[in-house]
């Protein structure tokens, strides 16, 4: 089979961008990308039900939220909060990072996914609340050496209020698991 | 994947758990001589030096509920700080505003917080009641769910400020809904010559459908029609009624109206 032949020079071109490509994919892409499966089940959802749109937009901040909670826990940039989150949770969350940078201490947060299900919805839609059941690979670490990590299946309560244009996260608590 | 856990070469850490909030931990740490422990929670991140055996960790850094981790050279223990006893209810109320005798108008969300602005989230009986004073109240007793309780009530049927209460325990928050009176049951007007030959129209007192006072300032619509054509005249109602003069009109056909409500209609002239 007669192949068009190359110039040596085009395939080194061709291979160097194709290089260059993959290696600034891999450097913008955030540790949180990791994030696979994502799910909201609104069908417990009392006392009003969750509309779908309402649905799609809680799932997209929330998911942005934690995207911005693994950001600022392990860069140690507490302002990565402010989108997200609000009240008390951003408020906690806020002191955990101010408290790692002082230590010289951080956080890296693998989220495999989280299994959201609405079980509060206020009827005039000020509030919503969900149980979220998360897969995280956690690193502790001090400056760059690390000093423990687990992987867990954390469960969250999640309150969420409505802002301007979007959900934030107003509680984040996780709760014992039985 | 994340890098290995570092290997273990000390004996295991271990914390008796789940502590209450605002209370200390303490931390089982085999061994002796001093160590390095860290501490990471929400809300919290720190290390500290420590001599084994029995570690205490104060309660100031183990206020927020959550999992907490502790590190000792290599060995991670777990463990979870639990709300601490109610102590806070923030309650929702809405509307500020509702028409007397509106069903299911009322709706109230209260979630309950211990000092600490955690939620609590244990089960907890939680109290509603909605009333204007010396009338009969609404209440309804439920149980909150995961920190969080809520009711859906008829709103009462006399008009003023009902007090909308959550309690629990000791533990209450009011909220004032004001209840005002929903639209006129029925209009009554009559008609007379007033002195400058116009038509005089004027309503008796407009309530709704409990007795309560139509509020001042909403409007009420007179209109006439005779063979001249139609003449309107809106008119607010002014301590309890509306009056308003009509176009003089030897033969004319009177009605009045507020809002959706229809009132009574009156044939003026031809023997009226």
């Amino acid at each position: 089979m007669n192949r068009p032949s190359q110039h040596p020079l085009a395939l080194f071109a061709a291979r160097t961008i194709a290089v260059l490509c993959l290696s600034a994919g891999i450097a913008f892409m955030p540790a949180t990308m990791h994030a696979a499966s994502r799910t909201l089940d609104a069908s417990a959802s009392a006392p009003r039900p969750v509309e779908e749109a309402t649905a799609t937009a809680v799932e997209r901040d929330y998911l942005h939220g934690w995207k911005s909670l693994t950001a600022a826990l392990e860069t140690n940039q507490a302002g990565l909060l402010n989108e997200n989150f609000t009240g008390t949770a951003r408020q906690h969350w806020q002191q955990a990072v101010d408290l790692q940078q002082q230590s010289g201490l951080s956080r890296r947060i693998i989220d495999h996914g989280h299994s959201l299900r609405v079980t509060f919805y206020s009827l005039d839609g000020s509030a919503l609340q969900a149980e979220d059941v998360a897969d995280l690979e956690i690193e502790y670490r001090e400056g760059t050496k690390v000093l423990s990590s687990e992987h867990i299946h954390p469960h969250y309560l999640v309150l969420l209020t409505p802002a301007e244009n979007s959900w934030k996260i107003r509680i984040l608590e996780e709760l014992p698991t039985s | 994947m994340l890098a290995a856990t570092p290997v273990v070469c000390g004996a295991q850490i271990s914390v008796a758990g789940p502590v209450q909030a605002g209370a200390p931990a303490t931390l089982q740490a085999p061994g002796s001589g001093s160590a390095t422990l860290y501490l990471f929670g929400p809300g919290v991140a720190s290390k500290r030096s420590v001599q084994r055996g029995t570690v205490t960790i104060p309660s100031d850094e183990l206020t927020i509920a959550g999992r907490y981790t502790v590190i000792l050279e290599g060995s991670a223990a777990s463990f979870f700080v639990t709300a601490a006893p109610l102590n806070r209810i923030s309650f929702i109320a809405h509307p500020s505003r509702v028409p007397a005798a509106a069903s299911g108008a009322v709706l109230g969300s209260a979630f309950l917080f211990d000092r600490f602005q955690n939620l609590v989230t244990a089960p907890t009986p939680v109290n509603f009641r909605l009333g204007v004073e010396s009338a009969q109240a609404e209440e309804r007793a439920t149980s909150s769910k995961n920190g969080v309780a809520w009711v859906q009530l008829n709103a009462g049927r006399r008009g003023g400020p009902a007090q909308f209460t959550a309690t629990s325990g000791s533990v209450s928050v009011r909220r004032v809904v004001q209840q005002v009176a929903a639209d006129p049951c029925s209009i009554r007007m009559t008609a007379s010559r007033a002195p400058d030959g116009n038509i005089l129209v004027e309503t008796a007192p407009i309530q709704d459908c409990s007795g309560n006072a139509v509020p001042d300032g909403t409007i009420v619509t007179f209109a006439s029609v005779d063979k001249a054509g139609r003449s309107t005249v809106d008119a607010r109602i002014k301590r309890g009624f509306a009056r308003a003069e009509l176009p003089p009109s030897s033969s004319a056909t009177i009605s009045v109206a507020a809002g959706v409500v229809l009132g009574n209609e009156i044939h003026w002239g031809g023997g009226q």
